[in-house]
């Protein structure tokens, strides 16, 4: 009935494969399609927040642009061909020409002498001058008046007055715009672009700005006494351009030995501060004490450097990029102090009254000090290059004139000017401005930089004179820079 | 390919100049005073153009007046730290020179 039987093995084929291969196409789909539409967005409104890249300062100027396509113009090929020999032949010629050696062209009138053309006095008396400054229009002269001979806290009251030069009606008894200032100020300085505004700094410490467009009431924006701002009396305030192009913010430095950089905030009449530099003196491990400050000056060449001279007669390079935090801490501030001492020059033996960069050569500066004495110094050394005696008495001010490499002037303690001329071979001054009594000092002096010939010197008489230069102080002689640059190189003894 | 040797050639003669020592650059004006090639950038050679058209048309009215004969065949102006030379025929070719100190 049942027998063994043996069937072959059944084997199922894969699809698999081949059902990859095969081609589809869809014939039916059970869903229908979708539409789409864009129904709200949740950003309103768009607005570039800031960019990584910088602003270009100034397009590219790009090479002269010919039309590529243009037909050459007839002839032109042949006039170059004519003209070619020639050009090259005659620029050469030039360049290893003698003909102009020494030549200079005269264009104008050569005055020999220098004249005084105003004097201008305040109504108050008993006020000296303290600080003169010009506008950046140069026809504007702004005055301070204060006393230099304060030891201690004064409460007199002092003014501002500005005259402008080129009015016809010109008073010289009457100044065009007398600002009142209930406390003495000790340092002036016209802003660098805007006619109208001028920083000041007031004995009491504080930095004012004021508008002499304004009728009403001229002050801008005014530190109050906080413990962010200055204690002792402010000696010196100057504009200093900010990073962003065009806008400026003031630097003041105090005899508490504090730099503080403010920037102006016009619309609503503010001081806000940005930064803010102490300097101390170790004199044992544990105590330090600050270094009065009573001059100071910004570098035109370089924004990081600026120079302070001390009560002590110390000369010391700061930079306002030093992140080194000052080493005593102070009471509460907003911003903390750093210290910005870099490097230090021999220390002269007086207070420092006035330090000048000057504007043709980046590393020379020349500062002046109560022993009389104007040194010459190089920013790279620590020894002075050049040391010129200016007067047997204090020395208040000196400046670089502005059109002459070689020139500077100086303000003494006995009423002189001084204006010494580095080309000469002796080291007594080219020009001697004498006038008034011999009792009353020179304090400041500022030279014009739009209208050279001018210079404007205040005494503690309180009369401001303008004298008008002669052309050989005003006038640069060619190779100046030259003899300049080899004063610089010279290493000190 | 015959014009664009021509233009490289004006361009070599161009540059043969103003690679000439201390030469600051060098351009070619036409006759109305519409500059043609330069080396320096537009907007000064634009300004170089303007200005000296009507000093080269006076310096030539004033040789023509005295020698009708005659005509302006260059021109030279010389300042405290550069000179100016201008060529004159078909077109007016100006070059800017600095002088050693």
């Amino acid at each position: 009935m049942f027998t063994d039987e043996a069937l072959d093995a059944v084997s199922v084929r894969s699809l698999w494969r081949k059902s990859h291969q095969a081609a589809q196409d869809s014939r039916g789909c059970q869903t229908r399609a979708l539409h789409r539409a864009e129904a709200e967005v949740q950003t309103v409104s768009t607005a570039v927040g800031c960019t990584q890249t910088e602003l270009q300062e100034r397009a590219a100027e790009r090479l002269f642009q010919q039309n590529q396509n243009e037909p050459e113009p007839p002839g032109l090929r042949d006039f170059l061909q004519r003209v070619e020999d020639t050009v090259i032949r005659e620029l050469v010629r030039n360049a290893r020409s003698h003909a102009f050696d020494g030549f200079q062209a005269n264009w104008e009138d050569h005055s020999q002498q220098v004249s005084r053309t105003h004097v201008c006095k305040a109504q108050e008396e008993g006020l000296h001058v303290t600080s003169v400054s010009w506008s950046c229009t140069g026809s504007v002269i702004a005055c301070a008046y204060g006393r230099i001979d304060t030891g201690d806290w004064s409460t007199d009251s002092s003014c501002v007055c500005t005259w402008n030069l080129d009015r016809r009606g010109l008073r010289p008894n009457q100044a065009d715009l007398v600002i009142d200032v209930p406390t003495l100020v000790t340092a002036l300085c016209c802003h660098p672009s805007q006619p109208a505004l001028i920083a000041g700094a007031l004995y009491s410490g504080e930095v004012v700005v004021w508008d002499t467009s304004r009728i009403q009431d001229p002050v801008v924006a005014q530190t109050g006494l906080s413990a962010d701002s200055h204690r002792e009396p402010v000696h010196q305030v100057s504009w200093v351009p900010l990073q962003k192009k065009g806008e400026f913010g003031v630097l003041s430095a105090c005899s508490g030995g504090r730099v503080l950089l403010w920037a102006v905030d016009l619309e609503q009449g503010r001081f806000v501060q940005s930064a803010s530099y102490a300097l101390l003196q170790q004199q044992a491990p544990s105590s330090s004490s600050s270094v009065g400050i009573t001059s100071m000056a910004l570098s035109p060449w370089d924004s990081d450097t600026f120079l302070v001279g001390s009560e002590g007669g110390l000369l010391l390079r700061c930079s306002f990029s030093s992140q080194t935090l000052a080493a005593a801490p102070f009471e509460s501030q907003s911003v903390t102090p750093r210290a910005p001492a870099v490097f230090s020059f021999r220390p002269r033996s007086g207070p420092v009254h006035s330090i000048h960069y000057s504007p043709f050569h980046r590393n020379l500066f020349v500062s002046a000090s109560t022993d009389g004495l104007a040194h010459l110094h190089s920013l790279l050394q620590a020894s002075p290059l050049l040391s010129l005696r200016v007067s047997d008495s204090y020395v208040f001010q000196v400046q670089w004139s502005p059109t002459r490499p070689l020139v500077f002037a100086a303000a003494t303690g006995q009423g002189m000017v001084q204006m010494f001329d580095l080309s000469r071979r002796s080291l007594r001054p080219a020009a001697t401005i004498k006038q008034g009594a011999t009792g009353q000092a020179a304090t400041c002096l500022a030279f014009n930089c739009q209208n050279p010939h001018l210079l404007a010197v205040g005494k503690t008489d309180g009369t401001v004179s303008i004298w008008q230069l002669s052309a050989d102080l005003t006038e640069q002689r060619p190779r100046e820079s030259d003899q300049l640059e080899k004063i610089a190189n010279q290493v000190a003894e | 390919m015959f014009l664009v040797k021509q233009a490289e050639e004006v361009e070599a003669r161009m540059k043969r100049i103003a690679a000439t020592k201390g030469v600051i650059g060098t351009l070619v004006v036409n006759p109305d005073g519409v500059p043609l090639r330069s080396t320096l950038d537009q907007s000064m050679t634009l300004q170089y153009a303007g200005q000296l058209q009507n000093l080269v048309a006076l310096a030539r009215s004033t040789v023509r007046d005295i020698d009708p004969q005659n005509d302006l065949s260059a021109l030279r102006v010389r300042a405290k730290n550069y000179e100016i030379i201008v060529v004159t025929g078909d077109y007016l070719m100006i070059t800017i020179q600095k002088l050693p100190e």
